[in-house]
């Protein structure tokens, strides 16, 4: 009883900490369609920012907060600079993302030091289930998680905003002729993804060890997340995505060990992306 | 704007303006083998000894050339295919004992390897029209598989702590055998591979072959209106493009004499992709001599201490240029700088 | 520059008096002399100044360049300054070939140290079989076995840290008797985890210890639920863990987060300063970890040597036992050329065997002859509540001032 409490547990919460990390992606990805390869770049300035201003004094909320609108405001300088001239050519977009993955990286250690870096959770220890304990702070990324995810979901079917930029991502040309301002929306969506991978970043970081690559270690996870749960579906789609990808892992390794496990997954992965290439959710 | 439609004149001269690129780019091929095959008269030690390991990175970048200047695919897990032929060779080497040369047989088994894994997974991709988005991540988790697996048949592979492998010996029968421990010996017979590498893949490249994919490139819903088999032209370039990197890959080891599960890693395969982006992806000699000057460059500028921590950022902000301003690399700059030259007089 | 003015005097007082300024210029310090006259013993460092290890690579080359200072100061050796020459590979490992072969062939160094971990070490080891040509190696490792020759059992690669059963064995008996029996082992998944469990498990054996799982984690791998829902089920009493990189991080942050810390006793062989820094002193307090060095340590030679460090690098600057490996091999390789009276690689090599030096940081240690592998003393440490930086990171629970490895798997002797 307790080995499925605890499996239920830890899988959920797996799965709301993947979504989280990968919802950035699925927003640039699923609305404006760049593929972008710098989004475990902007989850690692994400932690970066947090880090540096509870460094500074700031507590632990407020960094957060401050560090994902710092990475939307990065993001969107460099989706004003660069990204917004090649919205046509989806490989270049790979590309230049790509390069501010490589960039951004270099920028964090020569700004932040090359040295292992750590967040203190602002809460600590377990919740005690009888049964079963979970970690608080964990559990309350989770919330948060659902939250975000929710909340963004709100805004996109219930809000005028909403019904704007899902016109636009329906078909960019009609959209335009009718007057909605495409280039704005562009941007917001853009930022708003920089956004939420920085939020994303500086919530996960007093759980992980914060150091210049810790953000790829979730690009791959977060590509298949996106892919399997269906581009574009950014509420069912990121969180089954999530299921699949993380729960599969941590079900996979307890009949096996942890590389097979991994190996397994990613392989299944490609797998679903061949025979269900626009994912487990699809239309609207 | 509107073209006036001149068939037979207009033909000629585009015709001729390609015939003149490629002469000029044979031109520029012999100039640069000219170049390799001289500098072990002129200079020795460290150049001798490193220029092959380049090259052979050079070989590498044009097999993502192949797929991705003509084709239009970007992959992301070349290195994948570099490791196959390296562990091919250096495990054959190791276990095998045969009554022909096993550095031959590993050599094969690694490009054959190579070119049938990448066939069967371009197939299993491409029959299903995979979109070309799709196929990059995909070859990002190829890379990650392929590392994670020979990292973990560790009592094979030797996993993390890499994998030895002797430098081979060059036999021709009962006439030659001829170790290549030494640099000068090692340094031509990879420069000899390297020349006929380069002009196999040139001749199929600009055989019909070669003219369908860039036709796949430029339009693929046209091309399978034509009738074209687009996804099993696309699985032939794939398996092309294996073929040649394991080749690399499997020279390499034995140059190095040492294989690790870094050589199939994601950074390793994104650095081909830079050094294809610098060098020129639609010409397999940029891509070619890409490779060869930024793995020089870094070379000589990561000794210079000042240097030493920013070169990496440097090559990302070189690589944001190269795709904003000189989205053909290097070997567009120069064709176009010779395309001026060559209208200037013809007009 | 001064001129000299020689007073006119008569001439066999002048031949004198030149002949006597000559004989004092011969006896000045060689470092004045070999300024103009002497070339340099050059020594090519292989260090991960940038790429996935860099947070290693500074203390890695800081603690040669130390001692490189030092013995310039001292006069060099054999009247000869020593050149250090930094090459960065970038955590790659087809770098190390690249680069070692630089040093090598183009840059001509005498000799070679560094390189970090045991992949790098490997990668360099075809290199320097084949221009016989010394690699002093400062890392600590999983010890020595013939089938990875030439990275290892190699007669010209000199091994400056500790191997498992130095760094374990001292202290099983006193953590099984006061901490129980019952070990978890998780490690990442490659060599050294595998066999540093190995002769762990063969000392458990002989206390009467029993191993209750044994778990092998691939590199990156930021989820370790399953891992603790099995520690928990299997209920251990020790935690014994050599995972590497960000994955310690990530698993010791995790294992704190469950509230487990206080239920199991945490025992690293990985997390000396650079990683126990990383982990921030909430999650690190109470952890045991084990090493040849650490910078807290009592030992006099310390004071003095944190003194000359912090000196050149800032009170902040973080030491550990793979940068004194460095600083011991700069210094033995030194000795050794002294010893042998020339520089050339078989002479040095006969030099370094047995030789011993009494000024390392950690205690006197000794260069096997046999095996190439060093004898140095062990620390088990606990890691300080509430600990501020470096400074008070650690404290001393058990040493032993000297421990003899086990003799390494090779066609000995070396």
């Amino acid at each position: 009883m307790e080995t499925l409490v605890s499996v239920f547990a830890d899988t959920l919460l797996i799965t709301l900490v993947l979504a989280l990390a990968a919802f950035g992606l699925a927003i640039i990805y699923g609305l404006i369609g760049v593929i972008n390869m710098g989004h475990g770049a902007m989850l690692t300035l994400g932690a970066y920012f947090t880090w540096w201003s509870t460094r500074h004094g700031l507590p632990f909320a407020p960094s957060v907060l401050a560090s994902a609108f710092t990475v939307g405001a990065v993001g969107l300088g460099f989706e004003h600079l660069i990204v917004r001239h090649f919205y046509n050519r989806p490989f270049d977009t790979l590309l230049l993302t790509w390069a501010f993955f490589l960039v951004a990286t270099e920028m964090i250690k020569i700004l932040f030091g090359t040295d292992f870096r750590n967040v203190t959770p602002p809460l600590d220890g377990a919740i005690d289930l009888g049964i079963y304990r979970i970690p608080a702070y964990k559990t309350l990324v989770g919330a948060l998680s659902i939250l975000l995810i929710l909340g963004t979901a709100f805004v996109l079917f219930r809000t005028p905003l909403g019904v704007k930029i899902r016109a636009m991502v329906q078909n960019r040309e009609v959209a335009s002729l009718l007057g909605l301002n495409v280039a704005r929306m562009y941007k917001l969506v853009f930022a708003f993804g920089a956004f939420t991978a920085g939020l994303a970043g500086g919530l996960i970081a007093p759980m992980y060890s914060v150091d210049p690559y810790m953000g790829n270690t979730f690009l791959v996870r977060s590509f298949f997340v996106v892919i399997v749960g269906g581009v574009g579906q950014l509420l069912a789609g990121t969180l089954f995505g999530s299921f699949a990808i993380g729960g599969l892992e941590t079900v996979l390794a307890l009949f096996s060990d942890q590389v097979i496990a991994q190996i397994a997954v990613f392989f299944i992965a490609v797998v679903i992306l061949r025979f269900r290439p626009q994912g487990v959710f699809t239309g609207r | 704007m509107t073209m006036e439609v001149k068939p037979g004149r207009d033909m000629a001269v585009a015709s001729r303006s390609r015939m003149a690129l490629i002469r000029g780019e044979d031109l520029a091929a012999i100039v640069v083998f000219a170049l390799l095959a001289v500098i072990p008269f002129v200079v020795s030690g460290y150049a001798v000894y490193i220029l092959p390991q380049y090259m052979l990175l050079g070989v590498l970048a044009m097999s993502l050339a192949i797929l991705w200047g003509y084709a239009g695919i970007v992959s992301f897990g070349q290195a994948a295919f570099f490791a196959i032929g390296a562990y091919a060779l250096g495990l054959i080497m190791k276990y095998a004992t045969l009554p022909v040369n096993v550095a031959y047989v590993g050599i094969l088994a690694g490009m054959i390897g190579a070119a049938l894994i990448a066939m069967i997974i371009g197939y299993f991709l491409f029959s299903a029209g995979v979109r070309s988005a799709y196929f990059v991540v995909a070859t990002l988790a190829l890379s990650i598989i392929v590392e994670q697996t020979v990292k973990s048949f560790s009592t094979i592979t030797g996993g993390w702590n890499g994998l030895y492998v002797d430098r081979m010996t060059l036999t021709l029968g009962p006439f030659l055998e001829m170790s290549l421990f030494d640099d000068v010996p090692m340094y031509f017979t990879v420069l000899a591979v390297v020349i006929v590498a380069y002009l196999s893949v040139m001749t199929v490249m600009r055989s019909s072959f070669g003219k369908i994919l860039v036709g796949v490139r430029e339009n693929e819903d046209r091309m399978l209106a034509l009738g074209f088999n687009v996804p099993a032209y696309k699985t032939l370039a794939f398996g092309l493009s294996g073929l040649l990197a394991g080749l690399a890959g499997a020279l390499y080891a034995t140059h190095a004499s040492f294989a690790h599960p870094s050589n199939a890693g994601v950074l390793f395969s994104t650095q081909v992709v830079i050094w294809t982006a610098i060098g020129g992806r639609r010409s397999l000699l940029g891509a070619f001599a890409g490779a060869i000057i930024v793995a020089s460059l870094s070379n000589a500028l990561s000794a210079i201490k000042a240097i030493q921590n920013y070169w990496p950022l440097i090559q990302g902000l070189i690589f944001i240029a190269v795709i904003v301003l000189f989205r053909e690399g290097l070997a567009g700059l120069i064709e176009t700088i010779f395309r001026k030259r060559h209208h200037g007089r013809a007009t | 520059m001064t001129t000299l003015r020689i007073p006119s005097m008569p001439r066999l007082t002048r031949r004198a008096a030149l002949a006597g300024l000559a004989a004092t210029a011969i006896g000045a310090p060689a470092l004045i002399r070999s300024a103009k006259a002497a070339d340099p013993i050059r020594i090519g460092v292989l260090s991960p100044v940038t790429g996935a290890w860099t947070v290693y690579g500074q203390a890695h080359s800081r603690g040669f360049e130390l001692a490189v200072g030092e013995i310039n100061a001292a006069g060099g050796v054999l009247g000869r300054p020593i050149e250090m020459i930094l090459a960065d590979y970038q955590t790659d490992q087809r770098l190390v070939v690249e680069q070692a072969n630089r040093l090598l062939r183009q840059e001509k160094v005498d000799l070679l140290a560094g390189t970090f971990s045991s992949a790098d070490r490997n990668a360099a080891g075809p290199v320097v079989k084949a221009a016989d040509k010394i690699l002093l190696y400062p890392t600590w490792y999983e010890g020595q076995i013939k089938d990875y020759y030439p990275g290892v059992c190699n007669p010209n690669i000199f091994m400056f840290g500790p191997e498992p059963t130095q760094q374990v064995w001292p202290f099983m008996e006193h953590m099984v008797n006061t901490y129980g029996k019952k070990f978890y082992m998780i490690g990442s998944d490659y060599a050294w985890p595998r066999v540093t469990n190995l002769f762990t498990k063969e000392k458990l054996k002989e206390l009467g210890g029993e191993v209750v799982a044994e778990v092998y984690i691939p590199f990156n791998t930021p989820q370790y639920e399953s891992v603790l829902r099995d520690i928990r089920e299997k209920k251990p009493n020790i935690i014994f863990h050599s995972l590497t990189g960000s994955d310690t991080v990530n698993f010791s942050q995790q294992f704190h987060a469950a509230g487990m810390s206080k239920d199991f006793t945490f025992w690293t062989v990985d997390d000396e300063e650079v990683v126990t820094s990383g982990l921030g002193p909430d999650v690190s307090a109470g952890h045991f970890v084990s090493f040849d060095y650490f910078m807290t340590i009592s030992h006099p030679n310390n004071k003095a040597f944190l003194e000359r460090y912090k000196a050149r690098f800032g009170p902040d600057a973080l030491m550990n036992t793979v940068g004194v490996g460095m600083y011991n091999a700069a210094h033995m390789g030194a000795l050794a050329i002294a010893k042998a009276g020339k520089v050339d690689t078989a002479s040095i090599r006969d030099a370094l065997k047995e030789l011993t030096f009494d000024k390392a940081p950690q205690g006197p240690v000794k260069m096997r002859g046999l095996d190439n592998q060093i004898v140095v003393p062990s620390y088990l440490m606990k890691v300080r509540d509430g600990w501020t930086s470096v400074n008070d990171m650690f404290e001393e629970v058990k040493s032993v001032p000297s421990v003899e490895p086990k003799d390494a798997r090779c066609d000995l002797p070396l």
